[in-house]
């Protein structure tokens, strides 16, 4: 033991608080001059408080979207399917451009580390680092307007979560069976196939589950970029200044996720 | 014998029965969810028109799109005074958008925990169900109803954001208060403290680390959301996003996706490293 163990006194202790409260109010400080320096900058300096008007006349723009708009029910069945379909082809294709980014992002089974690794990386990054309407913006200019555009912004904005998840959950795998097939003479095929699937099958499939639902929420908004669904719809309604349609729309949308909540809830449920 | 397969179980003289995990109803059940979710995918394949040949091609063209058209992105035009405000007003529009939720979402939380909410039979489901909704209803419809409402500017945003961050802080702030110890609560509602007392004194000093973490990480992903929320007039970098998109600019939106993706690493790594000091410090 060195000499730096030398017991603490009262002052040392009295001090080291001192300091430690010291730059917690530092801290708070500097919180609280940022709070003041963003509103000043937002809501006093930037906001046309004129065009919003009074109270009242926020009251009376709110009261437009009150009501619903019957006669828009028949014909938003069709977009509330092909939201839906969006989101579950979504998703599967997601699932399954992932493959490659967990098997190359999972430390513990990348087949060659110092180039695989930070690409799988990188990748998920990217992907989740991208909004799903500038993912669609990008599609869109791709593959032209409609549904497919949707799919692989819905896919490629999945990937990164559902990788992420399912290589951490690869990482923390029991190692034992590994050994036991490794030790049988299993080659790396069949050490993945027979000791590490099982293992993390289960979770990848909450994972997945769970995106879905995620994914259920986002192709609902897809329309505004050209991507079909429910959200071209809401843009229409919007542009025809029919609040009532708005409402409709918005309430589908809530009816469509309700839906996914619930299903997601069960079947993950099931699975455990 | 040898020629028996080998996934059979001697019973009795001769019988050979099969083995398998699932006995027989299961089985067929089984089957018949998976043979259900094959013929919904391969059916709405077929609805939304999606042109399966196509799909191989597409990634060639894909590369030809980045590569001819948005390939040298116009950095010059990023590095511009105003792009480079509008990253500024980005910023404080997250900041504000969460700081705003987090404060309704501790209360809302507070509610919609049923351990230990006022009145579990009116406050909890309308605390559920408002956070519900606004989880449920993305953050650029928020934002589109914010701008009718309020018209063009950054309040709008701010708004939205707000909404956005009580949807995905109310929900988790609500889910670790429902997991707490619930000795300290009995003691002070025994010592006849009442509702407020119990959150101040028995809920928020087993929850205010978890809460920390919970605040850095709805900045970050408020963050996210607060670069495309411009994009229906909302304020901040959006609005040069939907511009020259609009304008078929697209190096310049290539220069402005490059620094989107720039700015939400650099918030990541700051809130990795922030959520990492914290629990530490734990």
């Amino acid at each position: 033991m060195g000499t730096s163990t030398a017991p603490m006194t009262v002052d040392d202790v009295v001090r080291l608080r001192r300091k430690k409260h010291r730059l917690q109010f530092g801290f708070y400080l500097v919180l609280a001059t940022l709070v003041l320096w963003s509103i000043q900058a937002t809501i006093i300096e930037d906001t046309d408080w004129d065009r919003i008007g009074s109270l009242a006349e926020i009251g009376k723009s709110v009261s437009h979207f009150i009501g619903i708009d019957f006669k828009l029910i028949p014909s938003l069945l069709g977009p509330t399917i092909e939201t839906f379909m969006i989101a579950c082809i979504g998703t599967l294709l997601g699932l399954v451009i992932c493959i490659p980014a967990i098997w190359f992002g999972a430390l513990n089974v990348t087949p060659y580390k110092p180039v695989t690794y930070p690409v799988a990386r990188i990748a998920m990054t990217l992907s989740r680092s991208i909004h799903e309407i500038v993912w669609a913006l990008i599609f869109v200019s791709a593959v032209g307007l409609g549904a497919f555009a949707g799919i692989l912004a819905i896919a490629a904005r999945s990937l990164g979560f559902i990788a992420k998840m399912s290589a951490e959950a690869i990482e923390n795998i029991d190692t034992k069976p590994v050994e036991a097939i490794r030790a049988m003479g299993g080659s790396n095929l069949q050490v993945m196939i027979y000791g590490i699937l099982p293992q993390v099958l289960p979770v990848i499939l909450g994972i997945v589950i769970f995106e879905w639902e995620i994914n259920i929420r986002r192709s609902a908004i897809l329309g505004l970029v050209g991507a079909g669904g429910l959200g071209l719809v809401f843009f229409r309604q919007m542009n025809t200044f029919n609040y009532p349609g708005v409402t409709t729309v918005i309430l589908a949308i809530f009816g469509l996720i309700l839906i996914g909540e619930v299903v997601s809830h069960y079947s993950r449920k099931a699975m455990i | 014998m040898s020629d028996k397969p080998q996934n059979t179980v001697l019973v009795g003289d001769d019988v050979h029965r099969q083995w398998s995990r699932f006995k027989y109803p299961q089985t067929l059940i089984n089957y018949g969810i998976l043979l259900s979710v094959l013929l919904f995918f391969s059916y709405s394949v077929h609805y939304l028109n999606i042109p399966l040949d196509r799909i191989l091609g597409m990634f060639g063209r894909l590369g030809d799109v980045l590569a001819n058209r948005y390939y040298p992105p116009d950095m010059e035009y990023i590095a511009d005074k105003g792009y480079l405000n509008a990253i500024i007003e980005t910023v404080q529009m997250a900041y504000l958008g969460a700081l705003f939720g987090l404060m309704i979402s501790i209360i809302l939380g507070w509610f919609a925990a049923y351990n230990v909410s006022p009145s579990k039979t009116y406050i909890y489901p309308i605390a559920r169900i408002f956070t519900m909704g606004c989880r449920s209803v993305h953050e650029m419809i928020w934002a589109i109803l914010f701008v009718t409402i309020l018209g063009f500017g950054l309040l709008p945003g701010v708004l939205a954001l707000t909404m956005f961050s009580i949807g995905f802080a109310g929900k988790l702030i609500a889910e670790e208060i429902e997991s707490i110890d619930m000795g300290e609560v009995e003691a002070i509602r025994a010592m006849g403290g009442n509702h407020l007392q119990i959150f101040v004194y028995g809920v928020f000093p087993q929850v205010r680390v978890a809460f920390t973490g919970i605040a850095i990480y709805t900045w970050d992903v408020a963050f996210r959301a607060a670069t495309v929320v411009g994009f229906v007039g909302a304020g901040g970098m959006g609005w040069y996003l939907k511009r020259n998109v609009m304008q078929i600019e697209t190096q310049r939106t290539a220069a402005i996706l490059v620094s989107i993706v720039i700015l939400v690493v650099i918030s990541e790594f700051i809130s990795a490293w922030a959520r990492d000091r914290m629990s530490k410090a734990k």
